[in-house]
């Protein structure tokens, strides 16, 4: 396959993500927004974003557009990986996009996690990757969109301190199309489970 | 060698004794897809596979089953005061048990001679409607209207009408507080490791059940109402406190002497649990208890002495959610304290019989489950009741003990197809000879298949 540049990534993910802006909120939409998230997000999410179960994804600190984007996506049923139709198709379908922008920034103003290393040498792998891809299967760098500390920049999602099996999860998502992104199954189609979980592993270590 | 008349009386005794069992085998039974039609999440989110709830389900349904992701009829005043929110649909479900019932050896027929027809098929066994869901803002139910087989009719089973909010305090801790008006002590708790929603979910109605039980294990279910407030911090500690009142269904009542076994004032009912939740695990410890204090009745006016029943229970539960495999383990003790005021002096007044004054049962259960991909899996347990012997109501001691292993296939997550076997190694204090007439406790062992559908 021909690598992608980072240049193509950049366009495709700009078409893939929505543009919508997480602005500034009213304050009662703030309160509700405050009151979802502590009272029905936080039982899968943590009630500050930190999820302790490696199944739902921590989202203190993440980048607001990327969060109303997905938010967004979940209600239009536009994103299909399993979790996604089976939990978050039902969350998102009543919010409208005042608490989605609320619930967004909600979020991305929490204290993310510190990190946490688990195998350190799979980790380091990891993070030969995530900086310099995988050139003989076409696998750019993933520092080049997720920024160099994987706190994410523009539109890409921060992915420090996330749940490994997650991320995991989410690639292999993405690699089936269940997870329908373009730029993301080109860039992890060439990806070995390995490799997947070495990326993985540096990324939960990421503070 | 107990004389023939003797073993006649003891014949009849446990003859009623197994039809006290009867009554008290049919579980109650909790599966509803309109928690699911109204918030648009698989059964998954809120259960393991049901009626066992994860973690998001018990928040759910601590917060009144009012999660609601349908689109709603609303009613505005002119000052934006927000006066009806309807979800577009009710919250309706139905659920069928159809089941065979084998034991090892057939019932003997009530008029002495023979044995009644072995193979039960119960079609249904319970055929149910639920309202499930949301009523307004703050206020859910759960209300199981069911016809069963053994009973003929139709009539209230299972509710927990609720009233829930949410405070969100300084750290980001949530306090959910509320109340619920249920009709079974335990209905409305969060926990599988407590009765009303404790393993097994579903058993046969025609086979014996474990003879004696404490007043907490639902022996009261759907014969009263209980009013309890909660409240739940941060997701992780609980408690709960409220009073019990008999409401007797199939009379307008007042009450009165007709009338058997009915609480005099109100019973009260106490709950405190700790979740704590890491990783794909979840992890409870709790005590729950109430005090009942029952007049006889049954041609005695309703006042005098009473019957009472002091129940302090521990309970556990352990969950492990994987996306493959899922295993949990629940557990509970439940110890009684019987002071029979009104039975003993009625036994003293007729000279035909005495029995305690005193009398104490126990009952433990533990069950694990593991389940793989939702798909296939099963539980394995035991239970035991022990306790003191009681020459009128218990002669040979309460003493039952068996266990239960329970093999389920669920092709979709709203169909469950079950094989269940239930061994007694002892029964009402006796392994052997059970009932005077040479039948053995393992006689009782009973294999049950069941098709549990809901919709």
């Amino acid at each position: 396959m021909r690598p992608l540049t980072v240049t193509t990534l950049g366009l495709i993910a700009a078409l893939a993500l929505t543009t919508a802006r997480a602005d500034d909120v009213d304050p009662a939409t703030h309160q509700h927004a405050v009151r979802l998230a502590v009272g029905t997000c936080g039982a899968c999410h943590g009630t500050t974003g930190v999820s302790g179960q490696p199944k739902y994804p921590r989202l203190a600190g993440q980048n607001a557009n990327y969060l109303a984007a997905q938010l967004k996506a979940f209600r239009g049923q536009t994103r299909g990986d399993a979790d996604a139709i089976g939990y978050m198709w039902g969350m998102a379908a009543p919010l409208d996009d005042e608490t989605i922008d609320a619930l967004a920034q909600y979020y991305a103003t929490q204290r993310p996690p510190a990190g946490r290393m688990g195998d350190a040498a799979l980790a380091a792998r990891g993070r030969t990757i995530y900086e310099k891809g995988v050139e003989s299967v076409g696998v750019p760098a993933c520092a080049a969109c997720h920024g160099p500390d994987a706190h994410g920049m523009g539109d890409f999602p921060r992915l420090a301190g996330q749940h490994a099996q997650y991320v995991m999860k989410q690639l292999a998502s993405f690699q089936s199309n269940m997870r329908n992104v373009a730029v993301m199954h080109g860039v992890a189609q060439g990806l070995k489970e390995e490799q997947m979980r070495a990326v993985a592993a540096y990324l939960e270590a990421q503070p | 060698m107990i004389p023939t008349r003797s073993r006649r009386g003891m014949a009849a005794a446990l003859s009623t004794l197994f039809l006290l069992a009867l009554s008290l085998a049919a579980p109650p039974a909790g599966a509803v897809p309109s928690f699911a039609r109204q918030t648009g999440m698989a059964c998954e989110a809120c259960h393991t596979v049901w009626p066992e709830l994860t973690h998001f389900g018990r928040v759910f349904k601590a917060n009144g089953y009012i999660l609601d992701n349908l689109k709603q009829v609303r009613g505005v005043t002119q000052q934006k005061e927000e006066i009806l929110e309807l979800a577009s649909l009710p919250p309706l479900s139905i659920m069928a048990q159809v089941s065979l019932t084998q034991l090892a050896k057939p019932l003997p027929d009530p008029s002495g001679t023979g044995d009644s027809q072995n193979g039960t098929v119960a079609f249904p066994q319970q055929l149910s409607l639920f309202y499930a869901g949301k009523i307004a803002p703050h206020v859910g139910a759960f209300i199981q209207l069911t016809y069963g087989s053994d009973s003929g009719s139709i009539g209230i089973d299972n509710t927990d009408i609720r009233f829930a909010d949410l405070k969100v305090l300084p750290g980001g801790h949530s306090l959910i507080y509320g109340l619920s008006l249920n009709n079974n002590p335990t209905v409305q708790d969060l926990w599988n490791s407590t009765p009303a929603f404790g393993f097994p979910y579903a058993a046969s109605a025609s086979a014996p059940g474990v003879p004696f039980g404490t007043m907490i294990d639902g022996a009261l279910g759907q014969d009263v109402a209980g009013l309890t407030a909660y409240a739940f911090w941060n997701e992780s500690l609980y408690g709960e406190v409220g009073v019990y009142r008999t409401a007797r269904q199939g009379t307008a009542g007042p009450l009165d002497s007709t009338q058997a076994a009915v609480l005099a004032g109100g019973a009260p009912y106490w709950r405190f649990a700790y979740e704590h939740n890491w990783g794909r695990h979840s992890i409870e410890g709790g005590l729950y208890g109430a005090k009942f204090k029952l007049l006889p009745g049954a041609g005695q006016p309703l006042n005098g002495p009473t019957d009472d029943y002091q129940d302090v229970a521990l309970d556990a539960q352990y969950q492990y959610l994987g996306d493959l495999h899922l295993f949990s383990v629940t557990a509970t003790r439940i110890h009684e304290k019987q002071t029979l005021n009104a039975t003993y002096a009625a036994q003293l007044a007729a000279d035909a019989g005495v029995g305690n004054l005193d009398n104490d049962l126990t009952t433990t259960r533990a069950f694990a489950t593991y389940y793989y991909r939702r798909k296939i899996g099963g539980t394995v347990g035991f239970f035991t009741t022990t306790g003191s012997t009681d020459a009128v109501s218990m002669p040979n001691s309460p003493d039952t003990r068996g266990w239960v292993a329970e093999l389920n296939y669920m092709p979709w997550l709203n169909t469950k197809f079950s094989i269940q076997y239930t061994a007694y190694t002892k029964y009402g204090g006796l392994s052997d000879n059970i009932d005077g007439a040479g039948r053995k406790a393992s006689d009782n062992n009973t294999l049950y298949l069941l098709a549990w559908l809901s919709y």
